[in-house]
């Protein structure tokens, strides 16, 4: 198969109602087929942005942006291991999301994980009621770039904070940006607990990690980023 | 009328032994591909009727019942603790309808209030329960429930919600959130007793997102009453339930108490656009009826893009909802409204109009709010407000769906560009004289200006 075939097979798989599974397949195709990773990772993207997009218009659903989100994920756990280090900075990043503890809501989690994703970011979702500490383990251990705490509840937001304390009291702080959303989670509630990036909603949560990981500036960040 | 300990069981003991489901497969599998066979096999695809907000067609309303029917005995209800789902027979969701009340009523003495199912149209007085539970700070709880409970087309009572308790933040799932229980109750009964509203009923725990707040609130001495006061089951969405939800639900069969049951649907989320978001409510509602015993309650559509319920495809969708609920039920049903606009603005009184109407004239027992600039920020919550959206909705008892369509299709336009993009409005001490509990006058005046536009639309205030 030549190059640009496979690489349309995967832009397809990604777009198109697939599984999974053939999302992996067609991964290591490409991988085999020798294309460069570049343009693998590249066209994958493109494939997924244009979901993203769809979705943005209202001309799809969650459950079908999420799906492919999951689909990009694997896509990417098959390309990963293939990145030279020259070609460092084909990647977003990596990003540590969760609900903070006592809230169990994950629907607007679900949909910033997703759009993340959809960004070409690395994901490592927590899932609810994730408490301080867990989040401050995980980023540590993942050698993740942002921690991104999510909220649905006023009750719950206190937990945000923490999240930012621990990192403090660890001396972890200038080790991950981190960024707050959430239906009660304002901007200046964001500025109030030290945060690096606040957004409006999933859309402009991805652009924010984009924004941040772009800056070159070590967090925390001296201005709370609002895209 | 008290839970029923062999149906509670049965729940407990499926939790624990039904069939094993990950969220991701329920969320993206289960709950999208089941409601899109319905909507086929009812033929309910882009049935959604924005420029007809509030729904004419009966037949309409039934096949989405029967849709949100199949699709309730299909799916279940996922319990996240347990990663398996509670299914239940549609002979169980049926005999789960037919034991709800079709009347019942919270409060004591001169405060007593009765619940009773409502028919689409129905003149027989839908009730008002206030506020949502909004954040306030822990000084102004007392001063906003008092003048609150002051308006006396309130029914009942059930925020706000404490976001500090004895300067503390409050953290929920933690012990704080157990001793904001009781302090809700006991700053509530200041405000009552203030207000000269001794009796009146309450939905509790305004202040408890898990199941610590209901712990440390009902049903323990000073705290809310099993015998007065209706108990909060607020389920994860879509058809979820959790150890949080069955503590709570134990907790009020132990005191003898009952349940409301709530929940929500996104249009844009897991159930799709309008049409799966009405869907999933009514299969919701049969759940929640079934699973808790609920004597109160449903679930209602909110829009993903705004995060409200009251531009023109969720209130087709609420309509929708409510009609096909009280066409096909006997239970008494309640909405929450979500507006969007905060206190001292046109556009809230104008949501709250639309959103109020609809659901006076589609069938809901009860509604609960405001949820004023969508319960976003700390202190945006006045009594004004709550009186303006009581008063709609008492006063459109017994309109036509019709009228109340052509009304809504007035006001729509004065709000719905805005919807994205809501004014924030004042907080409680901006528009308020927090001593005199008495709106300021620009508040006062916007009230007054949106009431008198109202009635020229067509909606009888006095």
């Amino acid at each position: 198969m030549v190059q640009s075939d496979v690489l349309e097979r995967l832009r397809k798989v990604i777009l198109e109602e697939s599984s999974v599974e053939e999302v992996e397949d067609v991964a290591r195709a490409v991988i085999e087929s020798g294309v460069d990773i570049n343009d693998a990772i590249h066209a994958a993207t493109e494939a997924i942005r244009a979901v993203g997009d769809c979705f943005e218009a209202g001309d799809i659903y969650l459950p079908e942006l999420m799906i492919a989100g999951r689909k990009m994920e694997r896509c990417m756990a098959v390309l990963r291991p293939h990145i030279k280090a020259s070609d460092s900075g084909v990647q977003g990043g990596r990003i540590v999301i969760g609900t903070v503890s006592g809230d169990i809501h994950d629907i607007g989690k679900n949909l910033v994980a997703t759009m993340m994703a959809v960004r070409g970011f690395d994901i490592v979702d927590l899932g609810v009621n994730v408490p301080p500490l867990k989040f401050v383990h995980a980023a540590k251990d993942a050698g993740a770039d942002i921690i991104a705490l999510s909220s649905l509840m006023t009750t719950s937001l206190p937990y945000q904070q923490e999240v930012i304390d621990v990192l403090k009291e660890l001396n972890m702080r200038d080790r991950f940006y981190v960024i707050v959303g959430g239906g009660p989670v304002t901007p200046e509630f964001a500025r109030s607990i030290g945060a690096d990036g606040w957004a409006e909603n999933a859309a402009a949560a991805a652009r924010l990690c984009e924004m941040l990981m772009a800056s070159g500036i070590k967090p925390p960040v001296a201005e709370t980023v609002i895209p | 009328m008290a839970l029923d300990r062999e149906r509670l069981m049965q729940v407990l003991d499926r939790a624990h032994s039904g069939p094993i489901c990950e969220p991701f497969k329920w969320d993206t599998e289960v709950i999208p591909q089941t409601i899109a066979a319905a909507l086929r096999k009812y033929d309910l695809m882009k049935t959604c009727d924005p420029d007809n907000p509030i729904n004419q067609d009966d037949a309409l309303a039934d096949r989405f019942f029967q849709a949100g029917f199949d699709v309730a005995v299909e799916v279940g209800m996922l319990c996240l603790d347990t990663q398996r789902v509670i299914k239940f027979s549609r002979e169980e969701i049926q005999r789960g309808m037919d034991s709800a009340p079709a009347e019942f009523t919270l409060g004591e003495g001169k405060e007593k209030v009765v619940f009773r199912h409502r028919g689409l149209e129905d003149p027989f007085p839908p009730v008002w329960v206030a506020p949502l539970s909004i954040a306030v700070e822990e000084h102004l709880f007392i001063p906003i429930t008092e003048g609150i409970l002051r308006e006396r087309v309130v029914d009942c009572l059930e925020g706000p919600s404490l976001q500090t308790i004895w300067g503390s933040k409050l953290r929920a799932g933690s012990p704080y959130e157990l001793l904001a229980g009781k302090l809700q109750a006991d700053l509530n009964y200041e405000a009552i007793r203030r207000a000269g509203r001794e009796g009146i009923g309450m939905y509790a725990v305004g202040t408890a997102p898990t199941h610590y707040g209901v712990l440390g609130g009902y049903g323990i001495p000073g705290g809310y009453k099993p015998e007065r006061d209706i108990v909060l089951l607020l389920t994860p969405v879509e058809m979820k339930t959790s150890y949080e939800v069955l503590h709570k639900l134990c907790q009020t069969y132990n005191c003898g108490g009952i349940t409301y049951g709530g929940s929500w649907s996104m249009i844009g989320g897991y159930a799709g656009g309008p049409e799966g978001a009405a869907v999933s409510c009514i299969a919701c509602t049969l759940l929640l009826y079934t699973a808790y015993q609920a004597s109160n309650g449903a679930s209602f559509p909110y829009d993903m893009k705004y995060m409200g319920n009251c531009g023109r495809k969720a209130q087709w969708a609420l309509s929708v909802v409510f009609q096909a609920l009280s066409r096909n039920t006997h239970i008494c049903a309640n909405s929450v409204l979500n507006q969007t606009a905060g206190p001292a603005t046109k556009m809230l009184l104008y949501e709250s109009a639309v959103g109020m109407m609809n659901l006076a004239v589609s069938g809901a027992t009860s509604c609960t709010g405001p949820r004023t600039a969508g319960g976003k920020y700390t202190n945006f919550i006045t009594p004004l407000e709550t009186r303006f959206a009581g008063e709609v909705f008492k006063a459109c008892a017994g309109m036509s769906r019709a009228k109340a369509n052509d009304i809504a299709n007035r006001l729509l336009p004065l709000y719905e560009a805005n919807l994205g993009m809501a004014p924030k409005g004042k907080s409680f001490p901006e528009c308020y004289d927090v001593e005199r509990l008495q709106p300021t006058e620009e508040w006062q005046r916007i009230y007054d200006e949106v009431k008198e536009e109202v009635i020229k639309a067509g909606i009888p205030l006095k």
